[in-house]
């Protein structure tokens, strides 16, 4: 039973990371890329007009908010193999040696 | 690569250089050498079972071509397979009882030069081999983990009864066979599942508008980026364990003493069956995942491999590490079922499900058959025997896949010839 509790109580804290990380970010990457389309005037029902260049910038800043997020994931793989742990305290990736 | 050179020591088995008298070809050579080939055979299979889980959705949607989809994974899971300087020494810990803590083998398990512990390792080997192998000839996506495991439960219960088997951990610590892999192999799916089905939602409502050109030009290199990630932390994960095992059964045999170092000849060997399984692409498992679950559309693809990658490593990070094989199953199906319309091919399901059920038993039986071998026929012949039948079980069901051929030209092939899947609405 202990077992048991304990493996639920991994599975909620990766649900909950991955609900926000695992399905959050290809909605943010979405968002962008429907932003850049707007600008590019690939929308299906685009009308003509609107602030292009405003919408081009929101799609790349939410690119880069992905990008950031797979080398987090990037930095991760590689500081675990080198024996590294890394930490978020608050939101900013610490890394140390273990 | 300094291991060999800094903190290794490689001498003859001390002790027993008197029985070396007649040639440096002894039965232990012999029985180490098989060991170390099928560790190797074992980590090529590994590779070539769980392309799949990185590159299924990207071939399925053709953001990659069949063969760059290989290609990069393999490369991918080369370098993953160097990134890794830890030593994955205990591998075997979680769930049998052959090694110390710090990773060393057991004293009962090395006389006559570490035979026992080679055997058992041997036989564990090759019955995850055989399982993997027949896994594949159905096109079952299974892990290869379980299967490994489920191999060396088996020949260590042979070998030395129900007592060196870990079933169930202390406390709150997830140990030993429920705790490492009952437990995780019933939540991964579900987790993965629930992150890509959400995940799906919400990315094909909000590409509902942009054209479909468009979004799947975008949607590739979202695919790409995720399946990469996958591949990589793969190579970093898989070719350890391999690498553990063999530098275990070095130290059984007394070639190897060091247990904070990997020789680099083991990491090299490691990394490169990996890598070339990885490349010969497992296209019976990639069809059932890309093809046979769910009809795969980009927006899907992305949320699937988001779902995938974020679990594996957050997983990993949380220390409730779950099986890829699990998780990308897991989000494929999550994808199937999040998708407006889409749908989950049950049947398909149904038999991948029960291939996971059956993994650690059916490894285990092999292995079981396999260590039980060597006190029959002898220290000499038994793990002969046991390889030769290896080898010929591992032929037979090569000759057998060779009557449905699934390769990089027909992997995409609609799933259900006679009733065409009803095209993918993702504009």
């Amino acid at each position: 039973m202990d077992q048991f509790l304990a493996a639920v109580d991994g599975a909620w804290r990766v649900l909950l990371t991955c609900l926000l990380l695992g399905a959050g970010l290809p909605s943010l990457y979405t968002i962008g890329l429907r932003n850049l389309a707007f600008a590019d005037g690939a929308l299906n029902d685009q009308v003509s007009g609107g602030r292009r260049g405003l919408h081009r910038a929101i799609a790349y800043a939410l690119f880069a908010i992905v990008v950031l997020a797979i080398l987090l994931g990037l930095s991760y793989i590689i500081a675990h193999g080198f024996g590294w742990s890394i930490g978020f305290n608050g939101i900013v990736p610490t890394f140390t040696k273990k | 690569m300094n291991g060999a050179a800094t903190g290794g020591v490689r001498t003859v088995a001390d002790g027993r250089s008197d029985a070396l008298t007649m040639s440096n070809v002894t039965p232990e050579l012999i029985l180490l050498g098989l060991v170390v080939l099928t560790a190797l055979a074992f980590d090529f299979t590994n590779g070539f079972h769980d392309t799949a889980n990185a590159m299924a959705t990207s071939i399925a949607t053709r953001a990659l071509t069949p063969k760059a989809a290989v290609t990069l994974s393999a490369v991918l899971n080369l370098v993953g397979a160097f990134l890794s300087v830890e030593v994955a020494l205990t591998v075997t810990n979680s769930v049998i009882k052959i090694q110390n803590a710090d990773g060393s083998p057991k004293g009962e398990f090395l006389a006559g030069g570490g035979h026992l512990l080679l055997v058992i390792l041997l036989a564990g080997l090759a019955g995850a081999i055989t399982w993997n192998l027949l896994t594949w000839l159905f096109g079952l996506p299974s892990s290869s983990s379980h299967a490994l495991f489920g191999g060396l439960i088996g020949s260590t219960l042979a070998a030395v009864g129900p007592n060196a088997v870990k079933w169930i951990g202390t406390g709150a610590k997830l140990d030993g066979v429920i705790g490492k892999v009952v437990l995780p192999a019933l939540f991964a799916p579900v987790i993965a599942g629930i992150v890509a089905a959400t995940g799906t939602w919400l990315v094909m409502r909000l590409s509902r508008t942009i054209s479909q050109r468009y979004a799947n030009a975008g949607f590739k290199w979202g695919q790409i980026g995720t399946a990469s990630l996958v591949s990589l932390s793969h190579g970093t994960n898989d070719a350890q364990k391999t690498m553990g095992v063999i530098t275990l059964a070095l130290i059984g045999a007394g070639m190897w003493h060091d247990t904070h170092a990997i020789p680099w000849e083991v990491k090299v060997a490691c990394a490169i069956a990996i890598a070339l399984g990885t490349f010969l692409g497992g296209w019976r498992i990639i069809r059932t995942m890309g093809k046979g679950l769910v009809e795969i559309s980009p927006p899907q693809g992305v949320a699937a491999e988001s779902s995938s990658a974020c679990v594996i490593l957050a997983s990993s990070q949380l220390g409730f590490a779950l099986s890829t094989t699990h998780v990308a199953t897991g989000s494929i199906m999550g994808t199937g079922l999040g998708a407006p319309g889409g749908k989950v091919r049950w049947r398909v399901a149904g038999r991948m499900v029960i291939a996971w059920l059956i993994t650690l038993p059916c490894a285990g039986a092999v292995g079981a058959l396999m260590y039980l071998l060597d006190p029959l026929l002898g220290p000499i012949w038994g793990p002969i025997v046991i390889f030769g039948i290896m080898v010929g079980l591992a032929l037979w069901m090569f000759l057998h896949s060779r009557r449905d051929i699934v390769d990089p030209h027909n992997v995409n092939d609609e799933w259900e010839p006679t009733t065409p899947a009803p095209e993918k609405a993702s504009v």
